[in-house]
């Protein structure tokens, strides 16, 4: 039997698809059935983000390095307590500006 | 290459527009872009059925819509619509997708057509007796020309089982088509 390679076949399948139909008026009348789009409400965000910076805010008031640190900053005194407490804060703002970055990056 | 990596970087810009502000406008833009295909997917799925492709594609169209937000952008947005269809197509079916076809026994005992009038009749035959899961394959790859980690992704299968089916149904197109050369040059020299 004399069989067909691989590129043959290929050749014949993709012969064989008749390709892109022509749009003939199917876009706009799919455009003309369109719901319209419900938006996600934003309260539950903005809600979470407010009780989850008191929690974190009363949490770390109880801290007594980041009381002496506040403490410090106020006074104008470049303490070790005042430069580890900005220097978490930075971290931490490096972080969560890390995470929206990536986050953006996927949408 | 170059040409898909802008066309998936527009309907990326497209989709980014309509989160942004529900933009009509770039979702129509979407659909022109990908209706031929779509359709031409589901006509092939259900064999032809040009007013039933139209049915499904303008209901993947609107579950497109609906879902945008879940477009993460982890394949390309083609697939993405290529996946809703399929799903609607397996979903018109009312069921899960049957797999199985007819088997190599059943298919040697079928006749090769005795006269081969047209090698693409003849290759329309042979597509429709490989398996379901064969054809689908050989479609999403061979013929709408996804990668076969598209078409896992689109199908819903595991990669290995892509590449099989495809193997497989090529093997099958081989040997049918096989006979239908071997025909072809009898009549030929007779």
């Amino acid at each position: 039997m004399n069989e067909p390679n691989d590129e043959e076949i290929e050749a014949l399948l993709h012969r064989q698809f008749e390709g892109p139909v022509a749009d003939n008026g199917f876009s706009e009348r799919v455009i003309r059935h369109l719901p319209p789009r419900r938006r996600r409400a934003a309260w539950p965000l903005r809600l979470g983000g407010l009780l989850g910076a008191v929690a974190c805010w009363l949490s770390l008031t109880s801290v007594p390095m980041l009381q002496a640190g506040w403490r410090d900053s106020l006074a104008g005194q470049l303490s070790v307590a005042a430069i580890g407490m900005w220097l978490a804060m930075a971290v931490l703002a490096l972080l969560a500006l890390g995470w929206s970055v990536a986050e953006s990056g996927k949408r | 290459m170059a040409d898909s990596a802008e066309e998936a970087r527009i309907d990326q810009a497209l989709v980014t527009r309509i989160r942004l502000g529900a933009d009509q406008r770039a979702f129509e833009q979407l659909v022109r872009r990908h209706q031929g295909m779509i359709r031409a997917q589901l006509r092939r799925l259900l064999h032809g059925d040009e007013a039933a492709a139209d049915d499904l594609a303008q209901e993947a169209f609107m579950l497109a819509w609906r879902k945008l937000d879940q477009f993460r952008g982890e394949a390309r947005f083609s697939s993405w619509l290529y996946r809703i269809a399929y799903t609607c197509f397996l979903q018109a079916r009312r069921g899960p997708a049957r797999h199985e076809g007819i088997d190599d026994e059943t298919m040697e005992q079928l006749q090769t057509p005795a006269r081969a009038i047209d090698l693409q009749l003849d290759l329309e035959r042979a597509m429709q007796r490989l398996s379901t899961a064969e054809q689908v394959v050989l479609l999403h790859c061979s013929q709408l020309g996804l990668s076969h980690d598209e078409a896992s992704y689109v199908l819903g299968m595991p990669l290995g089982t892509v590449k099989t089916h495809a193997t497989r149904g090529k093997a099958k197109l081989k040997t049918w088509l096989a006979a239908w050369r071997d025909v072809a040059n009898t009549e030929k020299f007779s």
